[in-house]
């Protein structure tokens, strides 16, 4: 328990120091205390099929998402933002993390990414996809 | 020669008075800017601070590089406050002074959320925050958007708003409506049954539907409100309505909102060849081909308009932009023409109007109310178009033209970047157009951002241009410019010098887990990038400044701090 409070008490440093005081308090995973096992089950989160499962068979699996976004703007499809996604938060000894669905228009996953929080760069975090994705790429 | 002299049109409107005093005095219960547009119709005067050599030359601060991707970047600017706004993603934020209290609207896009105060999971729509204090903005109040339809948020959002002071509006004491604040808003985005509606906002933390203005839309879009005269520019399409437009389908519908609670419905307008009786399948380009069935711009349809901004009865002009991201026009209107173009008599009215010119207007209709039009280059498109009156150019204030201080009316135009990660787009930008003269509106200036450093193609979400700020703070106006950049946050420029625009400071938030992933697929391989994306910049009364992200990071009040707050002092204080 002292080690996970240094931890915290590190990582909550860390982040004052790192950006702004006035966003830590909603901000990085450094200042959550991780758990020792996953709480987004990756037996579970490994049923979900690109290509094939539908939002109700994600919801009888993972529950209900912690947010949905849909970046419809204008009413415009923009190439690789028009799908509803679907969020999920969980945790692990790695740190905090979002599992991040995006569904077609006939509401079947079509990519599927486990994205830790803290990892932002130019390498990003490599997701499954459904097959039509490289169609959709190939008309940007 | 239509330069807009604002000086000589306010004294024939009889305002001279109001403007030699820098107008603040007149204002009512809600601050400072209640002169200028939206609000009012009068414009502040700019005084030039800069050099006589102006910005060239001028020993010019180094724009530092920003920090990783995973930090906070800033740039003269100071942090002051932060809200998440629940974690839902916002498209347009407006900062209104009630009675003194500050207080934000921020119009979200599709969705759902938790609403901390109620701890129900609501369909996004309309976030009010008290930023009175920017260093504890309190979450007020959240007007949930559209249901979704068959388990579907793709038509779902409330991504615009706007609000007016009844106090304001004419005949405000007769329609019962002094002393009481109205929201405008969007609601849905792309369905086949949209609407805009109005609030009651009187008290933020309990709004009160009021009535729908107009419904069976389809692609509301970003509105605006003259809030001394009523009329409201509402952008919208609706699939039985006719229009035609490429890409965004969606043109204006004038209503006169003065009483908010019975809106009345003037005309609809777009550009030539949209509307429903043009021949989109023989009409040819305006451009090398004018006649009474031409279309205006590079493509057909032209798009659709993203956003009027008027400037009022004094000014007595509405600029337009259309295509959005692509295929650009920019569109000067004469406001008085547009508003009462369908009438055969009085102001503005047109005596050869056609029969149908309210809601199926001719070519001709359509072109009553056009100073001028600009054709965009097909890779970019109208976004924004922001006027800046009257400023001064520093190194025309003697000897050129008959030695007097020479100054000039301009235009920021920008255009969206719409690709994740730069793939398949070429840059946007935000360029600034000499609009002295109205009928030739010529460049001036390019407003850019170098993808280097920061690497801002391959950190992830949308790089470019989106949204220039709109409301006027008169210590920035002519002195700064805010423009959104998307992952490259929050940009802005020195423009005392317009012919030389300096980037004078930036902003860019760093991504918490609040943060929505972008993911693209680039030669068939996808990732997910976590990057903040600032969609729109704006500055309340006291010159906060509040960027708001797209990605749902939430709302960052800043301020401006070293080279970028001497910018908008006085040359004695500088």
């Amino acid at each position: 328990m002292r080690i996970q409070m240094l931890v915290y008490s590190v990582g909550l440093g860390a982040c004052f120091l790192g950006a702004s005081a006035a966003r830590c308090a909603d901000g990085w995973a450094a200042a959550i205390p991780p758990p020792s096992t996953d709480t987004i089950s990756a037996a579970k989160l490994a049923q979900v099929k690109p290509g094939t499962s539908t939002k109700a068979q994600v919801q009888s699996l993972l529950g209900a998402p912690w947010r949905i976004l849909q970046f419809n703007d204008c009413g415009m499809s923009m190439p690789g933002q028009a799908d509803e996604t679907w969020d999920y938060r969980g945790r692990n000894a790695g740190g905090t993390y979002r599992v991040h669905i995006e569904f077609d228009d006939s509401d079947v996953a079509r990519l599927v990414a486990k994205i830790p929080d803290h990892v932002a760069g130019t390498k990003g975090t490599r997701a499954k996809t459904a097959p039509p994705d490289m169609k959709v790429a190939m008309k940007m | 020669m239509s330069h807009i002299n604002v000086p000589r049109l306010a004294k024939r409107f009889g305002f001279s008075v109001l403007l030699a005093l820098g107008i603040a005095s007149q204002a009512p219960a809600q601050g400072p800017a209640a002169a200028y547009p939206p609000y009012g119709s009068a414009i502040p005067v700019i005084t030039n601070t800069e050099h006589r050599s102006g910005a060239v030359g001028e020993d010019t601060q180094k724009m530092p590089p920003p920090n990783g991707p995973n930090e906070e970047s800033i740039w003269n600017m100071k942090v002051e406050g932060f809200n998440d706004n629940q974690a839902r993603p916002i498209y347009q934020p407006l900062i209104v002074n009630q009675n003194g209290r500050e207080i934000m609207y921020n119009g979200n896009l599709a969705g759902t959320a938790t609403n901390a105060l109620t701890g129900v999971s609501e369909s996004n729509g309309t976030s009010i925050i008290d930023v009175t204090n920017v260093k504890r903005p309190k979450f007020l109040f959240h007007i949930p958007g559209p249901d979704p339809i068959n388990g579907s948020f793709a038509a779902a959002g409330a991504q615009m708003v706007r609000v007016c002071p009844g106090s304001t509006m004419p005949n405000a004491a007769a329609n019962g409506i002094a002393g009481k604040f109205f929201l405008l808003r969007a609601f849905g985005n792309a369905g086949a049954n949209e609407s805009h509606q109005i609030w009651d906002v009187t008290e933020p933390s309990a709004p009160k539907f009021l009535t729908t203005i107009l419904s069976g839309l389809s692609n509301t879009h970003k509105s605006w409100w003259e809030c001394d005269t009523g009329i409201a520019y509402l952008v919208a399409g609706a699939v039985s309505d006719g229009w035609q437009q490429s890409g965004s389908k969606q043109h204006v519908y004038i209503y006169d909102l003065s009483n908010p609670a019975k809106p009345a419905f003037i005309r609809q307008f777009g550009l030539p060849g949209q509307q429903p009786t043009a021949s989109v399948a023989t009409q040819q380009p305006c451009l090398n081909a004018p006649s009474d069935t031409c279309f205006e711009g590079t493509t057909n349809p032209p798009g659709g308009v993203h956003g009027p901004i008027s400037m009022g009865t004094v000014v007595n002009r509405v600029y337009m932009p259309y295509g959005v991201g692509a295929s650009g026009v920019i569109q000067i209107d004469d406001r008085m023409k547009l508003v009462n173009g369908c009438k055969s008599s009085g102001p503005g009215a047109n005596p050869n109007a056609s029969a149908n010119c309210q809601n199926s207007p001719t070519q001709a209709d359509l072109l009553w109310p056009q100073v001028s039009w600009v054709t965009m280059n097909p890779e970019n498109g109208g976004h924004s178009s922001m006027p800046v009156f009257n400023v001064p150019i520093p190194e025309e204030q003697s000897n050129f033209v008959d030695g007097t201080p020479q100054s000039k009316s301009l235009l920021f135009v920008s255009s969206e970047g719409t690709a994740n990660n730069c793939f398949g787009q070429a840059p946007h930008d935000t360029w600034i157009l000499d609009i002295a003269n109205e009928q030739t509106p010529w460049p001036m200036a390019t407003l850019n951002v170098p993808q280097f450093p920061g690497n801002f193609c391959g950190k992830g979400a949308r790089f470019g241009a989106h949204a220039v700020t709109e409301q006027i703070y008169p210590p920035y106006y002519g002195k700064i410019i805010s423009v959104s950049w998307f992952n490259a946050g929050v940009r802005v420029w020195d423009i005392r010098d317009p012919k030389n625009p300096k980037p004078i400071a930036y902003f860019i938030q760093a991504p918490t887990s609040n943060t929505a992933a972008s993911c693209s697929t680039i030669n068939g391989v996808t990732n997910c990038f976590n990057a903040t994306m600032n969609d729109y910049v704006e500055y309340d009364d006291r010159g906060f400044i509040y960027a708001v992200d797209r990605a749902g990071t939430g709302v960052t009040i800043l301020s401006l701090t070293g080279e970028a707050r001497k910018a908008i002092l006085p040359q004695s204080d500088q």
